[in-house]
């Protein structure tokens, strides 16, 4: 495409292809919006588009919007621009051969897991004998109960109620205020000046409100088959209300949901939980899970005003021991924790199960929740809990 | 305007400043940072803690022979903080002084709130300045969301409204560099009003550069283990995982200890310089003298 034959000014067509690049990024999951298009074409017209290296570097600039997308768009570069015979196609997301450094890097780091599986997978075949569910289940799963929409209305509100109560939180900092517990000097010599100097109008401080930051940890093994829709579309729920919610699925793997969650489009959505979902419905391994999003993310995502929220049966096939070390870890940096077990509502259940017993003393708080009502019921308990 | 061709040399040029400025940049960054010249959109940086996010506002400002204003964000900032302010102690006795003045008090009122009294905050420094400044707005994610859409405000108008004295306009254009940790998610509205650019940790070869331009004391040898030895750290299972910043502390206390050579025999003197690059207990606690050792023979 981008051969020395055309002139400074582009020809139409070309200039159509390089718009076009934008919608391609948008059909690949990429957040531009259609005066990019518009955008790119404009600049690529000033500073020229014949260097292929200097056109990638600068509509990377343009289009990416965060890491995820800038790490995909060398490939997707690739197989927009550059005829079929050079193309260094990619199954993956990132397996092109670019002797670019971070790309380089990036794949290492790939290997790395591809490497840590094949070991787990070893372990695993040991434990096999013991327990059937520690398998990780490949079948499909159906995604588009995802946006069954007679219950969605009533999650939605309860998601907008628990969001509109967790912004009262208060924090300890402090903001200026019609009324409040200390005097606000420059607000009120400020207003003073009206009065010619004479304070006669107050000006108070009052501690900031804001709510915490949430992180969500959903358990879709397959004991809790009967819940993880509900929890997901809960999530689902809150994620369009509230902008900093994080969530992540676990069974045997821990794998980020996030993003596919705040997709607007319930199809797009749907397809991306099902790339995401791989291994759904299979055993559970919640301390090793924990750990991970301990190690893999934690550091980011989790400070001192985020409360974690696990939702889980407590079914766990891995050592009691890591649960409890991996619970203790996240106590630690963050606000609260926060368990929510859907059996917990069945009159006569206690905190039995191994997995239960090794988190119970690290926890804040645990509640029961099955469904919409049972969660209702406990929403104030959860409200207390995170604060 | 500029020929498509020379543009790679532009880039390859801004590259050599800001090596000069004592920062190694990529060539898609340089790119990134002429594309930010030219279109006039903010840049916004992001990347692990540690890996020069904000050099890249300070080496630009070196090249440009620019003003650096940084604003750095925390959790609660408002607009006001970042804005302006009155000076009110100042007012205060001016109300005091005015007081058996014969002017009339519309007269008294327009001195309080002149421009003496008011004390400019990084933002309104950044758009009343004589030349374009840089502004660093740093550490982005850490301030709530309401700022950032105030933010966002500014940076598409460039102009900002104080109610005592009208609304001001910037003289300047300031070149705005915005980066982030990813604590939390951007609004889509910030991410695609700007430019941006994601920093990795650095390779072998350009964490060596770095080196070598920061650190000309450890030669050749040296330095190409110290990176080494560094790179094999970061990719341990750590909580914290050293920048460069950490780097080039770890090896100014080498040099200050007089290794001149990473081997088994410097296990001790590495242990005891550790605290340099491995900030938190439970990552110090995996550095055994056997793990040092093993790790600094294969430098």
């Amino acid at each position: 495409m981008l051969t020395a034959t055309f002139s400074r000014d582009p020809s139409d067509a070309l200039r159509a292809r390089l718009a076009g690049f934008s919608g391609f990024l948008h059909a690949n999951g990429f957040g531009v919006g259609g005066g990019d298009a518009a955008r790119i074409v404009a600049t690529s017209a000033q500073i020229g588009i014949l260097d292929r290296d200097v056109l990638r570097w600068n509509l990377k600039a343009m289009l990416c919007g965060h890491a995820g997308e800038w790490r995909r768009f060398d490939a997707l570069f690739d197989a927009y621009f550059l005829p079929p015979n050079k193309r260094v196609f990619v199954e993956g997301e990132h397996r092109a051969s670019r002797r670019d450094a971070s790309v380089r890097l990036i794949r290492e780091a790939h290997e790395d897991e591809v490497e840590e599986a094949s070991r787990r997978h070893e372990r695993d075949a040991d434990a096999a004998r013991y327990t059937a569910s520690r398998e990780t289940l490949l079948a499909t799963t159906d995604f588009a109960e995802l946006d069954r929409a007679d219950e969605t209305r009533e999650i939605e509100a309860l998601m907008r109620r628990f969001a509109r109560r967790l912004k009262r939180f208060e924090l300890r900092r402090e903001a200026r205020a019609m009324r409040g517990r200390r005097l606000d000097l420059p607000g009120t010599i400020r207003r003073s000046v009206e009065r010619g100097g004479m304070p006669l109008s107050l000006a108070w401080k009052d501690r900031r409100r804001i709510r915490p930051r949430l992180v969500l940890l959903l358990d879709v093994s397959r004991s809790m088959s009967l819940y993880s829709f509900f929890y997901l579309r809960l999530a689902r729920a809150l994620t369009a209300e509230l902008t900093d919610v994080q969530s992540f699925i676990f069974h045997t793997r821990l794998t980020g949901v996030s993003e596919a969650l705040r997709d607007t489009d319930a199809w797009r959505a749907q397809e991306k939980m099902h790339l995401l979902a791989e291994g759904w419905g299979g055993g559970t391994r919640i301390g090793e899970c924990l750990h991970e999003f301990n190690r893999m993310h934690a550091p980011r995502r989790v400070h001192s005003r985020t409360a974690v929220i696990v939702v889980s049966d407590g079914y766990d096939t891995g050592e009691p021991k890591q649960l409890t070390a991996a619970l203790k870890e996240l106590k630690r940096r963050a606000r609260r924790v926060v368990w929510i077990n859907p059996l917990a509502a069945r009159s006569g259940w206690t905190p039995e199960s191994l997995g239960m017993r090794a988190a119970l003393p690290h926890l804040d708080l645990l509640v029961p929740g099955a469904d919409l009502a049972t969660l209702e019921r406990v929403l104030p308990d959860i409200l207390e809990g995170l604060r | 305007m500029s020929a498509p061709r020379e543009r790679r040399h532009e880039v390859a040029e801004l590259q050599r400043q800001l090596e000069r400025a004592g920062y190694v940049a990529e060539s898609s960054l340089a790119a990134a940072l002429l594309l930010m010249l030219d279109l006039n959109r903010p840049l916004l940086v992001e990347g692990d803690a540690g890996v020069g996010k904000t050099e890249v506002a300070k080496a630009l400002a070196a090249v440009r022979n620019a003003r650096l204003i940084r604003l750095q964000c925390y959790e609660g900032l408002d607009a006001h903080a970042a804005m302006y302010e009155w000076n009110y102690q100042r007012q205060l006795l001016a109300i005091k002084l005015l007081e058996h003045d014969e002017r009339s008090v519309a007269a008294k009122e327009q001195d309080i709130f002149s421009e003496r009294y008011l004390l400019k905050r990084p933002l309104l420094e950044a758009i009343t300045c004589g030349e374009p400044p840089v502004l660093l707005i740093d550490e982005v994610d850490r301030a709530d969301e309401a700022f950032e859409a105030y933010l966002l405000e500014l940076l598409s108008d460039f102009q900002m409204s104080i109610p005592e004295l009208g609304t001001i306009r910037a003289t300047t254009l300031p070149l705005v560099v915005i980066t982030s940790n990813g604590t939390r998610e951007l609004s889509d509205a910030l991410r695609r009003r700007c430019l941006y650019q994601y920093v990795d940790y650095p390779s072998f070869e350009k964490e060596l550069a770095i080196v070598e331009i920061r650190a000309p004391a450890a030669a050749g040898e040296l330095a190409q283990q110290i990176v080494q030895f560094v790179q094999s750290v970061r990719r341990m299972d750590l909580i914290k995982k050293p920048g460069i910043a950490e780097t080039l502390d770890w090896t100014a206390a080498l040099l200050r200890l007089g290794v001149t050579v990473l081997d088994e025999s410097r296990a001790g003197e590495i242990l005891e310089t550790l605290s340099a690059l491995i900030k938190t207990r439970e990552d110090r606690s995996a550095f055994t003298p056997e793990v040092v050792a093993r790790v600094a023979a294969a430098c």
